[in-house]
């Protein structure tokens, strides 16, 4: 097969070590698969100011769908809270072993629904987002960390309610509010390792996605949104404190003992909370990393 | 056309240490791996009385997994400073090779090497479409490893070149489909890239924008890059490619000047074969295909 019908020649082809040879000769770089772990973090390292466009493009993206935008950020946990109230409050009576449950029960709602939020959206942006990974080379791993940042900006205006019920019901302002933003920080980094490894099963089997939401539900129920671990547990230590010590548990916990008087700064919480961050989001890169040549394939 | 060359092939090898290569391509399949029916049309062409075999027939093509060899043992090696179209039937694997050479979609077989970034933007290169044509110049420029400062540097550029004026503060999905393709290709030639592929982009501007695109494209090549332009519009080729790789079905079938092979190209289609298909109109896409050409 050297040539067309028309006559025209087609060039002798190298072979495969001749094509090789002139590669190496000039400097070329081979094309393909995933480059080593290292230099994949540091190429995230490197790109870091486009996770932030991408997160604040994101983040812009999904405001601009309602015509109240960045107002619904702060009513849908107002509403939510309310309605929690109503049922668990009032109805159920699920606020033993609590003094002020307003301020409880609205950092279960705000801390979680972040957690909810990443994970549900999170896991889609690769799968989501197929047209960007098939137009443009970047390491894939930026847009499920871009979403996640992105959940965690919109956030930020349910934390500043927080703060503001917290003053309303009458808890002290004091140093130790200053943790707050390591919680987050902390339940940032843990999400971020978790929405990778999602992100990735998605693109395996987008199946998966359909599990999601039951998986977030059933979180919710066993992460003390709305009620005490530590009072309806309190006589089986190994359950307490598994689901105490479960990443989804974890921050709505620390967020507690940084603004809420009732709960102490307990330091091994935090450790824990450490050990996860760092555990689950190395955990997540790498997961992550391993299939990095197969999203936006199929 | 891999077969083992005898190691003196000495025009190749001599013209080749004379220029500089940016993208070396040997022995490249691509193949997909689809799920599902293996004939579509058999729905259609169904009666009653087949019906009921082709339920049958649809249940047991689902679990077949299909593979489709989009590209087949291709082998070239660009330069620096080269212009390549790259033409072919719908399906011939234009766009997959492109794909590959960009390093969207990686090789079954074979190997690719590339000198600096590829930058490909088609036509279909989905940007975000909610927002502003602002946000999404910040968006494409970085994914295409330009620095916030830079792309801050070159916004002025992008959208007076893309020509959509004020548009630039409104969403993108409110853009007609030329003023997105061209703000698409402002944005990807912007970074002034190693490596620039066209996938159809220019089909969709008006004459004024063809002309000024095809005057970045001699200057992006004037800058020892390479570009490579996927296109139906054989005189898109002529005037902006120096060089022209043929596909047919996943194949490369002709690789020379692009005057020579397109004009080759041309001499296969439709209307140069009135005794196949004398009723096919000679402007429209034949939906057959027609007969492959045989080697020599």
């Amino acid at each position: 097969m050297t040539s067309a019908p028309g006559g025209t020649p087609l060039p002798p082809a190298l072979s495969a070590e001749q094509a090789a040879a002139l590669a190496k000769a000039h400097g070329l770089e081979a094309l393909g698969g995933r480059p080593p772990f290292g230099t994949y973090v540091r190429t995230l390292w490197r790109r870091r100011s486009f996770l932030w466009t991408l997160a604040s493009a994101d983040a812009a993206e999904k405001n601009s769908e309602d015509r109240l935008g960045v107002i619904w950020t702060l009513l849908n946990p107002l509403l939510l809270v309310v309605s929690y109230f109503l049922i668990f409050g009032l109805l159920l009576d699920t606020k033993r072993g609590v003094q002020n449950f307003i301020g409880f029960l609205s950092i279960g709602v705000v801390v979680f629904g972040f957690s909810s939020a990443a994970i549900t959206k999170g896991t889609k942006a690769i799968v989501g987002n197929l047209g960007l990974v098939r137009a443009l080379r970047f390491p894939r791993a930026l847009l499920p960390l871009s979403v996640t940042l992105s959940e965690a900006i919109r956030t930020l205006p349910a934390m500043a309610v927080l703060i503001v019920l917290m003053l309303v019901t009458h808890e002290p302002v004091g140093l130790k509010w200053l943790l707050l933003p390591v919680a987050f920080a902390l339940q940032i980094a843990m999400m971020a390792g978790l929405v990778l490894m999602g992100a990735r099963l998605l693109n395996i089997s987008r199946d998966i996605g359909n599990l999601i939401p039951v998986a977030i539900r059933l979180l919710r129920y066993l992460s003390g949104v709305f009620f005490s671990i530590d009072h309806y547990a309190r006589h089986h230590e190994t359950v307490r404190d598994v689901l105490n010590l479960q990443p989804f548990a974890l921050p709505i916990t620390l967020v507690r003992q940084s603004l809420m008087t009732e709960f102490p700064i307990v330091w091994p919480f935090w450790a824990a909370a450490g050990l996860w961050a760092v555990g689950l989001l190395i955990a997540g890169l790498w997961l992550f990393w391993r299939d990095e040549a197969k999203y936006g394939r199929a | 056309m891999a077969a083992p060359e005898p190691p003196g092939t000495d025009s190749a090898s001599a013209a080749a240490s004379e220029r500089r290569p940016s993208v070396i391509v040997s022995g490249v399949d691509v193949t997909y791996r689809v799920q599902g029916a293996k004939k579509a049309v058999a729905s259609v062409e169904e009666d009653d009385e087949s019906l009921f075999r082709g339920l049958f027939r649809r249940g047991r093509d689902l679990a077949t997994m299909q593979t489709v060899e989009a590209v087949k043992d291709v082998s070239f090696v660009a330069y620096h400073g080269e212009s390549i179209g790259i033409i072919g039937r719908n399906g011939s694997g234009k766009s997959t090779l492109l794909r590959a050479i960009a390093g969207l979609i990686p090789p079954t077989k074979g190997q690719i090497w590339i000198s600096g970034e590829p930058s490909l933007l088609g036509v279909n290169a989905v940007l975000m479409s909610k927002l502003t044509g602002e946000r999404n110049i910040y968006v494409g420029g970085q994914a295409l490893g330009l620095s916030r400062a830079q792309v801050r540097a070159r916004f002025e550029d992008i959208v007076e070149f893309s020509g959509i004026g004020e548009a630039v503060h409104r969403p993108m999905q409110t853009y007609s489909s030329g003023q997105a393709a061209r703000l698409r290709f402002a944005i990807s030639t912007a970074a002034a890239p190693d490596i620039l592929m066209i996938d159809e982009a220019l089909a969709t501007g008006d004459a004024d924008f063809k002309e000024r695109s095809a005057a970045r494209v001699a200057e992006i090549r004037e800058q020892a890059s390479t570009v490579f332009l996927v296109s139906h519009s054989n005189a898109t080729v002529r005037d902006l490619c120096n060089r022209a790789l043929w596909m047919e079905k996943g194949v490369l079938l002709a690789d020379g000047p692009a005057e020579e092979v397109v004009a080759a190209y041309e001499a296969t289609l439709p209307k140069k074969k009135p005794p196949a298909k004398p009723k096919t109109p000679p402007s429209a896409p034949s939906p057959t295909i027609p007969p492959a050409p045989k080697d020599a």
